[in-house]
């Protein structure tokens, strides 16, 4: 039997290599773009005729800017319009990876966490710049809460800071164990299938049906909550609020 | 905490699972030479996505809910200005059919004034002519009268002349006879009236 963990291994399609860097075009590589090709093609095709009635693919185009232009209005304000575009093209992104990752035989670019780290991290680092930009270094107050007697700020102002810099690493680890978690579950159960046959392995197969329902529900809940934090991180960066 | 918990479980799962790959095996996800790959792709995929959606489709959605909403709007002012011309017009209309009628009105009284009026001339002038019809039947009465009182006294005389032949033998004195019969008359038609 194979090990619930090979469905995870990257594989090398052809070899690249650049300046010494290994780019090779991998399976993840492979979903990644079928990914955006989908994401693009639902809004290039389905906004392309701006029908003032929308038909089914455009009103999917125009439900997902709705939902992410709201989350950010809500969370962010208008201060956020400018970041929109990314925030929609984060959420896009991780939504069709994780979905697409349900598909059988398909690759899962967010279950690994070189993947979810370098948007985190990406995330976190500009968001901070953000504030930078924006306070200079009045961005510093934002680790010192207000109201608070200056004995205790020798306390909190250390854990305010390590709950800044451990953002990344709770944002990437969540969206990629949740994967992770999921995709072992799906496949730990599939072998418990080929294990028991046909006599005893209808109930594992029906466990794994509503198993991948509730993945994606989590497949679409993790891109939602990777986008809200990215909004409320933003928003703490461009208000400094606490 | 919740939070603090998931992390410190991911992380215990990394550590064990990184003690497994160092056996052989293990987790894929913490194999380091796969990193640069899917660091490189994931920069490629990731922004053509973002060029895509913000040259192409945040644009293109933004401009049809921009329109629709301009549509919606625009609707909304067209049926809001039907809605006032409409009662306008109400308006105008009830303000002529209250003038109309209040000039019907003044037209019928006026009418009635004038019929009123006539009706009082004609009555006049059938009054006047009935008036003059009967002064005339009375004149006529009273000529036919003096004719038969004339005519009363001529044959009185005859009558006077007859008798006093009869009973005398001969004729009366006319002069004497005529002024008899003209104080009976007076007498009789004095005492008569």
């Amino acid at each position: 039997m194979h090990s619930p963990m090979e469905q995870f291994e990257i594989k090398r399609w052809f070899d690249l290599h650049l300046g010494g860097l290994d780019v090779s075009f991998t399976n993840s590589a492979t979903w990644m773009i079928i990914a955006v090709i989908l994401a693009t093609a639902i809004f290039v095709v389905g906004m392309r005729q701006r029908a003032l009635v929308p038909g089914k693919l455009q009103s999917v185009a125009e439900i997902s800017y709705e939902f992410i232009a709201n989350m950010v209005r809500d969370n962010v304000g208008d201060a956020g319009k400018k970041y929109f575009p990314f925030i929609l093209t984060l959420f896009i992104f991780i939504l069709f990876c994780n979905t697409l990752g349900l598909v059988p035989y398909s690759f899962t670019p967010t279950s690994h966490i070189i993947v979810t780290f370098a948007m985190a991290l990406f995330v976190m680092v500009g968001v901070t710049v953000i504030g930078f930009a924006r306070h200079g270094l009045h961005f510093f107050s934002f680790f010192v809460p207000k109201g608070v007697p200056w004995v205790l700020l020798l306390l909190l102002v250390p854990i305010e800071i390590i709950s800044y810099l451990i953002r990344p690493f709770s944002l990437s680890i969540r969206l990629f164990a949740n994967m992770l978690a999921g995709h072992t579950m799906l496949k730990v159960f599939g072998g418990f299938v080929v294990m028991m046959g046909l006599l005893g392995g209808w109930a594992p197969l029906a466990f794994i049906v509503v198993l991948t329902g509730l993945e994606l529900l989590i497949a679409f809940l993790q891109a939602y909550v990777f986008a809200i934090l990215t909004c409320l991180y933003l928003n703490d960066a461009i208000h400094l609020s606490h | 905490m919740r939070r603090a918990l998931l992390l410190v479980a991911s992380f215990g799962a990394l550590g064990v699972h990184h003690a497994l790959a160092a056996e052989g095996g293990g987790m894929p996800q913490l194999n380091v030479h796969d990193y640069t790959p899917q660091l490189a792709w994931l920069a490629i995929a990731f922004l053509a996505l973002y060029l895509v959606m913000s040259q192409i489709a945040v644009p293109a959605v933004s401009e049809t809910l921009a329109r629709r909403q301009a549509k919606i709007q625009g609707d909304l002012d067209a049926a809001e200005q039907a809605n006032r011309q409409t009662n306008e017009l109400i308006a105008t209309y009830e303000k002529r059919l209250a003038d109309a009628r209040e000039a019907a009105r003044g037209l019928l009284r006026e009418q009635g004034e004038a019929d009123s009026a006539a009706a009082a001339a004609r009555f006049q002038e059938l009054h006047d002519r009935l008036a003059k019809q009967i002064e005339d039947a009375e004149k006529r009465i009273a000529a036919q009268r003096d004719d038969v009182m004339a005519g009363l006294a001529g044959m009185s005389e005859d009558i006077g002349r007859d008798v006093y032949a009869r009973l005398i033998g001969e004729a009366p004195d006319q002069a004497a006879l005529s002024g008899k019969v003209a104080s009976a008359a007076a007498q009789g038609a004095g005492g008569h009236r």
